[in-house]
């Protein structure tokens, strides 16, 4: 049952005349382990209750957006990996495929297969670090454990196929940097195929626990309205109910060609929020394996096989993992500008850029999820209890890192 | 009554399936692995320490061309200097990478055009001070014999001379 202001009964004759009832300012952070970061929030509280609170953000800014007046496009391009680390494909996608919009450059149907794997493998690693540290944010230290066992096994494929485990600097303007390694494929499927009982088994731990209900069942109820006056995106806006995924609406890469539900949630509660990303994975997984099964081209190994025997359709240009190949030191695109918006696993995370025809960016703009699903906090929190902060804050999916850039 | 006698009964089954899923790791083998006496198993693609690699005979590959440098995100991490010998050939003076401000971002394997600076899987990278993480050309070459090694490795082209 829900715990709101209006169901505390009044304590007032309890205390005595000369005791200071004023409300009492508490600062949480900037150092804390339940920011995911580094916020800080100065609360005003009346005993337990919340009566406002206000995030203070900039403890993390790395001036992202100025950095890219100085570098070229390509020298740019790693630094992206830290404007979101969690999620750094999506980042990655965003910027290339704007550049791309830009000089019109063609991507091969290949590529667009591997960068919609990649980035669905992605917003998996992502969903299940959420999952570990909202738990740990209600006090449950076990789930932690379980997800990162699965979140290695992602990063593993990861690391094989860019090199690295987080920040993977892997697509290139028209194409991506190399071609999957022989057999990645099969583990991928490998890894997807046993998935689904692992996610039944972090339900068997979690989603009827007792404890878990009480703590998130009714609890930061986020009507749709207030969603859409404060912007939030993702998968905190359609646990409130609206069915709104640029995946579907928009289709960008390769999504019009697999088939894939938007699950949504009726009432926006924490609850809600926790089984629509749950559910993400599941659809996500489902992404995966179609689009290893329909990738032009198939398995590295058996490319290369059709291209030693000499035939000529392995060659053509939906195979190829460049568009067209281009001097990176010295590209410079034309004159324009551009914009995408990605579904990243936060929320629309969009990139902007204008060019001038130097191998520069004229002024790059990061639109990230988090910042404004971070303001929606404020709102949601008012008159609710102090300890339900951090469930609300964790079931919000905020990275601090993609507030600040 | 009946809600709260429900919820009662319902929370022992559900904290009893989740306890039992969790005790079901007790017959599992262990997914960690104990680092320092266990490595763990790289990709050939792994950004570790950069290196230089040479030709066959030991000698320098690299023809000082710059574009590790014009492509590092980092500034000035790469500092090369060189000179053209009297057949015209260049001659490296002083190469320096100051890993303690390396991303690693692999952008300068990508970009090497004879494929000469690339990435080790060596991630130990630990040093005291700061001055040791600055890299030197002879701290950062490869022997002849590990230069064709990777070569072979990684199919890459030889450069025998």
């Amino acid at each position: 049952m829900a715990t709101t202001a209006t169901n505390i009964p009044q304590q007032g004759v309890f205390l005595e005349k000369d005791i200071d009832t004023n409300d009492m300012v508490v600062n949480i952070g900037p150092q804390h382990p339940s920011t995911h970061g580094v916020l800080r929030l100065i609360t005003t509280l009346d005993g337990e209750i919340v009566k406002n609170i206000e995030p203070v953000i900039g403890y993390l800014h790395r001036s992202k957006e100025k950095m890219a007046e100085s570098r070229s496009l390509y020298q740019y391009q790693p630094t992206i990996d830290r404007v979101e680390y969690l999620s750094s494909f999506f980042d990655h996608y965003a910027f290339v495929s704007t550049v791309e919009a830009i000089a019109e450059l063609e991507v091969p149907k290949r590529v667009q297969y591997i960068r919609m794997i990649t980035m669905e493998l992605n917003r998996i690693t992502s969903h299940l670090l959420w999952f570990g540290t909202f738990l740990l944010d209600l006090g449950a230290s076990s789930p932690m454990f379980y997800a990162f066992r699965e979140r290695e096994k992602i990063l593993k494929l990861f690391e094989d196929l860019t090199g690295a485990r987080m920040m993977y600097n892997y697509y290139r303007f028209g194409g991506v940097i190399a071609d999957m390694p022989e057999g990645w494929l099969d583990k991928v499927r490998k890894v997807v195929d046993e998935f689904p009982d692992r996610l039944d088994e972090y339900e068997a731990i979690v989603t009827k626990n007792p404890i878990f209900l009480d703590r998130t069942i009714g609890i930061g109820i986020m009507s749709a309205e207030m969603a859409l006056a404060n912007g939030v995106t993702g998968p905190s806006l359609r646990a409130s109910g609206i069915k709104l995924d640029l995946r579907k609406t928009n289709p960008y890469c390769s999504y019009d060609e697999v088939d894939f539900d938007v699950p949504v949630g009726n009432t926006g509660d924490c609850y809600d929020r926790y089984r629509v990303r749950f559910q993400e994975m599941r659809e996500s997984l489902k992404i995966i394996r179609q689009a290893i099964d329909k990738i032009p081209g198939g398995d590295t190994a058996e490319l290369n096989k059709r291209r030693a025997a000499g035939d000529e359709t392995a060659n053509e240009m939906d195979l190829q993992i460049y568009g067209k190949k281009i001097n990176l030191i010295t590209y410079k695109p034309p004159k324009g500008e551009g914009s995408t918006i990605v579904e990243s696993p936060r929320g629309f995370l969009g990139c902007y850029i204008i060019t001038d025809g130097s191998p520069k960016a004229y002024r790059i703009k990061w639109r990230g999820a988090s910042f404004s699903n971070l303001s929606v906090l404020a709102p949601l929190m008012k008159g609710l209890l102090f300890p339900d902060l951090m469930a609300i804050f964790g079931s919000i999916d905020v990275i601090l890192p993609e507030v600040d850039r | 009554m009946s809600v709260l006698d429900n919820k009662v009964v319902s929370g022992v089954v559900e904290v009893g399936r989740g306890l039992a899923t969790v005790a079901k790791h007790l017959f599992r083998p262990p997914v960690t692995l104990e680092y320092p006496e266990v490595m763990p198993d790289l990709s050939d693609r792994f950004h570790g320490r950069l290196s230089l690699l040479t030709k066959s005979g030991g000698e320098d590959l690299c023809i000082g061309c710059q574009a590790c440098a014009r492509v590092c995100p980092c500034g000035d991490l790469i500092q090369i200097e060189m000179h053209r010998d009297e057949q015209k050939v260049p001659v490296i003076d002083r190469f320096t990478i100051d890993l303690g401000r390396c991303i690693f971002c692999g952008n300068c394997t990508e970009v090497c055009p004879v494929d000469c600076i690339k990435m080790q899987d060596d991630f130990e990278l630990a040093e005291y001070s700061r001055e040791a993480l600055v890299l030197d050309k002879y701290a950062l070459s490869l022997s002849g014999e590990e230069s064709d090694e990777y070569r072979v490795r990684h199919g890459l082209e030889k450069h025998v001379e």
